[in-house]
């Protein structure tokens, strides 16, 4: 840690650094900064940098109103965006109470806690995120809904090439902050688009996603478009999802991989998966976390809505695939439930406590779905044993709030905070009298 | 040329064999083997090995492979006096003997002082000269040894080991110095990098810890830093390079398995960055790091800091940049904290079955000493650089010297020091092992007092022990805490006298926040020839230690004196302060921890005595309440001004013994709810006996309700009462007579040091009833308008003061509506909608609902409500249930099977964590608090009362969270839920 200090301090003067923020997110996921001056960043180092919390989702209360924040040097990073006038920098921060304890409503230090707790039993947990977007002519919209920047399939086709510009702008400036990515652009929707990141650590895979994300909406504002992560912001067309590759290591080993195994998965990756499965319906609140998660959760295709498992099933809420022969570091499980604005500090907070539980207790994992499940019928679901995920953020809910794993997981407060945050969205929602009820009641009634 | 006495058994026990029989089977075949003359000729000598029998075996295993190497020294018995020395104490340089036999020669000369640091040096380099690889790591270690032979020979044969001690020490130290540089040496022509580029490469080893302190053992871990310069020719990268070349390949010469075994381990960690930092640095780079990331603990290191081998002036440049940064360390923030790190590891991390044979660990063990020594040096060496000395015995005696410690205290201390140090050398003689703890098998111990040559016993060396282990226990207090008197009072017995400004620099350290004011206090409690303040200078060095250790050491100590300016020169206080430490000891933690009691105690100073016994802290009985209040009240006839003073004094008194009684232990939560609920009753019924004249002609009672009802008061809560009259006489004039007997109540119970709220909220109507009814308005009422919330209440009803058959019929009035024998499902869903309704509008607005103690999710009145509503349906066929008591009827429920146990477990627990809250919020601050406090120093306040350790805000508000969250689903599902 000291030498990476030492590397932030040099490097702040070498590159003549103007100002640094200090990124940390909020229980909803929101990113948040502070921007402060050079010379106070030891200090900040040192003693951490108080800040006044009571504007923050999820550290609201007055007893949270004066947390410290202590940048985290190994985040350290030269913004590109901000081009060599006034260069900035950024390094995420963990949030500390003033007598120096985690402060309950920080995220990172959620899953922090969690990655420790995982350390315990002797793993390391690797993700690798499919992150899905829209790019969109604005924020604006009309009673069509908002318009794609496209309406056309593949991105290099449309005329005047301002798409094209958006990938070579974006990628350099994620391989600028040290996050390599692989882009695609989906024939599925108009103007979406997929990014995939890098494997890593989940700590480091979250603050890369909200970096990510930053970095999406700054080049397209650059060119003038707006993205955005919304869960399914088009009724006609695929939500985004964020796909989610998940590895255990023991060590330099992948405890997923047994050569023997169905699929090459190990006792150790099934008890894993099982874990995922039967905890799916009490965290998806949090994997899934807006009113408008469910509608991409529900909307057929390939939305993974039941809680089943399968190999090279896109349809199955977890999916293991199939490893190249000798590739036994790369054996990993993939799930599908996650979306685009998840809170990824809490989502894979829970991902992990989820599997480390079926570990833990030594869960069964139940028979494998070759189906498409949508493709079937109620009835036949039911005999499969295929349970639905949460039809609504309402259900979701209910069935968190009776979760232990949960409450253990995000810690008491933030536990409490996530419920009577989400119950208020519900809340709004269900009030409103929408376009479809006025369309199809108004003039019949 | 056999010319002594035949070896009879008797004499080898007088020498000190253990086992006669194999001594005398050895010494006879010796005395028929030629050339082994030489052994048994002079068997007085093994009167001088720690262990005859071992130093026996020796020598026979010597003469059988190696005769002709022992054989000069046969002849000399000088010489052989110290082979049998080493022998005898020292498997492991018998060992070596046997490897190596010609280094017997090195025993020949008597050792007159342990050698130069430069004649080590010089003949271990010389060693090792020009040789590499295996050739190189032998001959090194066999000088080593060597030297390490002759050493111990001396160290053995010494008149006085104590003395002999610290030059041993240094030795110790400078032969590792002398290694570490053949180390180098070796080390410069293996790496393999150009010569001039080598030679160019200025690597300095800074010794660390024991060794860099000259006080090393005989066999610790040799603590190092590596810091490099660049030469002419090469660059500073080039020069780490090779640097860190270097220094691995020094340590492997030293470390790595060989034909001779290694000698030590060289440990590098101490350096910046510890196990994940560079191995070597440059200067620039050691000073780049401290000045700007060490941590305080670093700080503390360096103090032992010395170059010892490798290049001096890089050496020298390293101690120039790090030494000015030492001592700034007691000025930087966090020290205090830092300070409590040190002492919490100088007592943890010892197993439980080791604490009383480690010397060097556990209480009364070398690291408390050092412990003491190096605090005080921080603080104090800030500003006076006589104080900054390396080693422990140079310390002591600087600060004696310098006056920051009593002379007296300086010499026992530096004599406890040297007598442990001796112990815990012979033990790390015995097998050439790093250890510490002294054998438990007795004939071990003999062996290891016959080595330390000052008992010749195990007894007698374990009860030297035992004693230095005591003495060095007090010796915190004696060096740290005792002279801060001096900066205030003068102490007759001492020279020294701290400055005030040293003092406060000393109660700073230690958590003080206002350390003037503090030192203030000190001057009064000890200043003056009273025989109070002469034990008071005694005892408050151990007084401030324990206040030290509390959550608010600064009111503590302002409640101790307060307490002690009311008791004056009173005999049991002086002897309670002088004779019971374990009382005077709770007194303190008490007040450190307690507004409440410090408030108390100002009024009931008298209370600190109960303290020295429990059986004065266990709550008084009902009973003997009652027979004080009668007698309180019948003394003071005809001024119930007079009486009312006396009962609230006594009210006073039984709550101060009551919070003592609840701190120290004495009592859990629910025996807190009794004892104050009696309490409470003998207050009211003293207060009763005056307002309610004999003959008025009517009888009146007061019925408990609430919690009060159902004895589970905890501080802070109001009495929740009903009253009643019935006439006896009065006729029409009775309602206004019961009036004027509750007004008067009301004044008479008047409290405002300790207020006593008398809450009649529960009784029919509510606030808009009449405050006081008759048993037949009562009957009436309850018969024809009572409402479920009424029926509830009275769950809780118990008789508390006043007419006993009125109270009888009382609760006959109240049981047919408490037990009603039908409780339908339109009454159940009555009392789920008030709670309903309570729930919203009671609490009050912002309040967190997850943190509120009362009304909160899960807390009390959840779990009351959903105990009352079991008790409303079920208590009339289940005789059990009906107990004025949350917990009592709760347990009966789940014994009746109305709920599952683990849902009792979960809403008793929940219950039990907010009253404890409650009750510790209360003794902290001395005020009522109905939420959890946010603040971090009141959770860690109250989290310290609920005996969770120092700093557990954060736990205790997730515990809180926890328990009261499971309990408002069993809430939620069996109450809510039809």
């Amino acid at each position: 840690m000291d030498k990476q200090r030492d590397f932030v301090l040099r490097t702040i003067e070498e590159r003549g650094v103007k100002f640094v923020r200090l990124w940390f997110t909020d229980v909803v996921g929101t990113l948040k900064m502070v921007a402060i001056a050079p010379a106070e960043v030891e200090g900040a180092f040192a003693e951490g940098l108080g800040i006044d919390g009571s504007s923050i989702e999820g550290f609201t209360r007055a007893y949270e109103a004066d947390v410290l924040a202590h940048p985290d040097p190994t985040t350290f990073q030269i913004l590109p965006w901000r081009g060599d006038v006034d260069p900035t920098a950024r390094m995420f921060c963990d949030i500390t109470t003033p007598d120096g304890q985690p402060a309950a409503a920080d995220p990172r230090q959620v899953l922090k806690r969690t990655l420790a707790k995982a350390a315990d039993a002797g793993f390391t947990f690797y993700t690798h995120p499919e992150i899905e977007f829209y790019l969109l002519k604005s924020s604006k919209f009309g009673p069509e809904g908002p318009q794609p920047v496209d309406s056309a399939g593949y991105f290099d086709n449309v005329p005047g090439g301002s798409a094209h510009d958006f990938r070579r702008r974006a990628v350099r400036m994620l391989e600028d902050l040290g996050i390599s990515v692989e882009f695609s652009h989906h024939e599925a929707g108009p103007g979406q688009n997929e990014i995939d990141l890098r494997y890593a650590d989940a700590l480091t895979t979250a603050d890369n996603i909200q970096t990510f994300r930053t970095v999406v909406k700054e080049v397209a504002i650059e060119q003038g478009v707006y993205a955005t992560f919304m869960p399914k912001p088009l009724e006609k067309h695929p939500g985004s999802g964020m796909h989610t590759h998940m590895s255990l290591f023991e060590g330099d080993t992948n405890a997923f991989f047994d050569p023997g195994g169905q699929y090459q998965l190990s006792q150790i990756g099934r008890q894993f998966v099982a874990g995922l499965l039967h905890h799916a319906p009490e965290i998806t609140a949090v994997t899934n976390q807006f009113v408008n998660s469910y509608k991409r959760i529900w909307s057929g295709d390939e939305a993974p809505s039941y809680v089943t498992w399968g190999h090279n099933n896109r349809s199955a809420l977890v999916r293991v695939p199939l490893y190249k022969p000798g590739k036994g570091q790369s054996a990993r499980v993939e799930y599908r439930g996650l979306d685009s604005a998840a809170n990824p500090y809490l989502a894979y907070s829970l991902l992990l406590a989820a599997g480390l539980k079926g570990i833990e207790n030594g869960y069964e994992l139940p028979p494998e779905a070759e189906d498409t499940v949508w493709a079937l019928s109620e009835s036949e679901r039911r005999a499969l044993g295929y349970k639905g995920l949460p039809a609504s953020l309402d259900r979701a809910l209910g069935l968190m709030e009776d979760s232990e794993l949960v409450a253990e997981t995000l810690g008491e407060q933030v536990f409490n905070y996530v419920l009577l945050n989400k119950r208020r969205e519900w809340r709004e929602y269900r009030a409103q009298v929408t376009p479809y009820e006025l369309s199809s009641n108004l003039e019949i009634l | 040329m056999n010319s002594r006495p035949a070896s009879t058994l008797t004499l080898l026990a007088r020498l000190g064999f253990d086992d006669l029989g194999a001594a005398k089977s050895t010494i006879d075949a010796l005395d028929a083997t030629p050339g082994a003359g030489g052994i048994t000729e002079h068997l007085d000598l093994f009167s001088l090995a720690a262990d005859p029998d071992r130093a026996l075996r020796g020598l026979q295993s010597l003469l059988d492979r190696h005769a002709d190497a022992l054989a000069p020294a046969l002849e000399d018995p000088s010489w052989m006096r110290r082979i049998i020395r080493v022998l005898g104490a020292s498997e492991g340089l018998g060992q070596f003997l046997l490897r190596r036999p010609d280094e017997l020669a090195a025993l020949r000369e008597q050792l007159g002082e342990p050698r130069d640091t430069e004649v080590y040096r010089r003949d271990i380099v010389e060693a090792v000269a020009g040789l590499t690889g295996e050739d190189a790591r032998l001959a090194l270690r066999v000088r080593y040894r060597r030297h390490l032979l002759q050493l111990a020979a001396w160290d053995l044969d010494h008149d006085d080991p104590l003395t002999a001690m610290p030059a041993v020490g240094c030795a110790l130290a400078d032969l590792a110095g002398a290694s570490l540089d053949a180390g180098l040496d070796i080390a410069r022509r293996e790496c393999g990098f150009p010569d001039a580029q080598v030679a160019a490469t200025r690597l300095a080893i800074i010794g660390m810890g024991k060794c860099g302190a000259r006080e090393l053992n005989y066999l610790s871990d040799v603590d190092v830093i590596y810091a490099v310069e660049a030469g002419d020719g090469i660059e500073t990268g080039r020069a780490v390079e090779i640097g860190t070349r270097l220094a691995s390949m020094t340590a492997r010469s030293i470390q790595e398995p060989g034909i001779e075994p290694p000698l030590w381990e060289v440990d590098a960690n101490l350096r910046p960055e510890g196990k994940d930092g560079a191995l070597v640095r440059s200067l620039d780079s050691h000073r780049a790091y401290y000045e700007r990331w060490a941590k305080n603990w670093e700080f503390q290191a360096l103090l032992k800091a010395r170059p010892i081998a490798g290049d001096p002036e890089v050496g020298e440049g390293f101690l120039a940049i790090t030494q000015p940064l030492v001592w700034e360390s007691s000025q930087r923030d966090g020290f205090v904290e830092q300070v409590q790190g040190m002492r919490e590891r100088v007592t943890a991390h010892i197993p439980a079955d080791e604490v009383d044979v480690q010397v060097k660990l556990g209480p009364g063990g070398l690291r408390d000493i050092e412990f003491t020594v190096q605090l005080l040096q921080l603080v104090h060496g800030n500003h006076d650089d006589r104080v900054r000395q390396r080693d422990s015995l140079g310390a002591l005696a600087a600060l004696a010297e310098c006056g920051y410690i009593g002379r007296a205290e300086a010499a026992e201390f530096s004599g406890d020091y040297r007598l442990l140090r001796v112990i815990e050398h012979r033990l790390q003689l015995d097998r050439l092992s790093r250890t510490h703890l002294m054998p438990r098998d007795a004939d071990r111990q003999r062996v290891i007092a016959r080595a330390t040559g000052l008992a010749s016993s195990a007894e007698e060396l374990l009860s030297q022990w035992q004693r230095t282990k005591l003495a060095v226990r007090s010796l915190h207090e004696k060096l740290f805490y005792r002279p801060l008197l001096s900066a205030v009072a003068k102490l007759p017995d001492e020279q020294l006298a701290l400055t005030s400004d040293q003092a406060e620099a000393r109660l700073a350290a230690i958590g003080f926040v206002d350390p003037e004011r503090a030192l203030q206090h000190i001057a009064a409690l000890t200043g003056g020839v009273s025989r109070r303040a002469a034990i008071q200078r005694t005892l408050l060095p151990v007084i401030l230690q324990w206040l030290a250790d509390g959550a608010d050491p600064d009111h503590g100590l302002l409640s101790f004196r307060r307490l002690s300016d009311a008791l004056g020169e009173t005999y049991w206080f002086l002897r309670m302060l002088r004779d019971s430490s374990g009382a005077a000891q709770r007194l303190s933690t008490v007040l450190a921890a307690s507004h409440f009691v410090g408030a108390l105690f100002e009024r009931i100073p008298e209370g600190a005595a109960w303290l020295e016994d429990d059986d004065e802290l266990r709550p008084r009985p009902l009973a003997a309440l009652l027979d004080e209040v009668r007698a309180t009240v019948a003394r003071h006839t005809g001024d119930d001004d007079a009486a009312a003073k006396a009962l609230r004094v006594a009210r006073r008194r039984e709550t101060l013994r009551v919070a003592l009684a609840a701190m120290v232990d004495v009592i859990d939560v629910q025996q807190l709810g009794v004892a104050l609920s009696d309490v409470t009753t003998a207050y009211l019924t003293g207060a009763l006996a005056l307002a309610h004249t004999y003959g008025d002609g009517v009888e009146f009672a007061i019925i408990a309700m609430g919690r009060y009802g159902g004895a589970e008061l905890g501080f802070g809560s109001d009495a929740d009462v009903i009253y009643v009259f019935r006439d006896a006489g009065a006729g029409d004039r009775a309602a206004t007579v019961a009036q004027r007997i509750v007004t008067r109540l009301g004044q008479l119970t008047e409290d405002l040091r300790l207020p006593c709220e008398l809450d009649a909220g529960l009784r029919p109507e509510g606030r808009n009833g009449p405050i006081v009814r008759s048993l037949d308005s009562y009957r009436a009422y309850y018969e024809r308008w009572s409402l479920t919330w009424e029926a509830q209440a009275l769950l809780r009803a118990r008789p508390a003061a006043g007419d006993g058959a009125l109270s009888a019929d009382f609760m006959d009035v109240a049981d047919a509506v408490r037990y009603p024998s039908t409780f339908g499902e339109a009454e159940a869903r009555e009392v789920r909608r008030i709670k309903a309704r309570v729930e919203s509008e009671r609490l009050p607005q912002a309040a967190d609902p997850a943190r509120h103690l009362k009304l909160g999710r899960g807390s009390l009145s959840d779990v009351e409500w959903f105990v009352q509503l079991l008790q409303l349906r079920h208590a009339h066929e289940e005789p059990a249930l009906r107990t004025p008591s949350t917990l009592g009827a709760l347990a009966a429920a789940a014994d009746a099977g109305l709920l599952p146990s683990r849902d009792a477990e979960r809403l008793r627990a929940a219950w039990l964590i907010a009253s404890r809250v409650r009750s510790a919020a209360m003794l902290w601050t001395g005020r009522t608090a109905d939420v959890l406090p946010a603040d971090r120093r009141q959770l860690d306040a109250i989290a310290r009362l609920l005996a969770y350790p120092p700093k557990s805000a954060a736990l205790l508000e997730e515990d809180y969270l926890r328990t009261t969250r499971l309990a408002r689903q069993v809430f939620e599902k069996g109450f809510y839920a039809t």
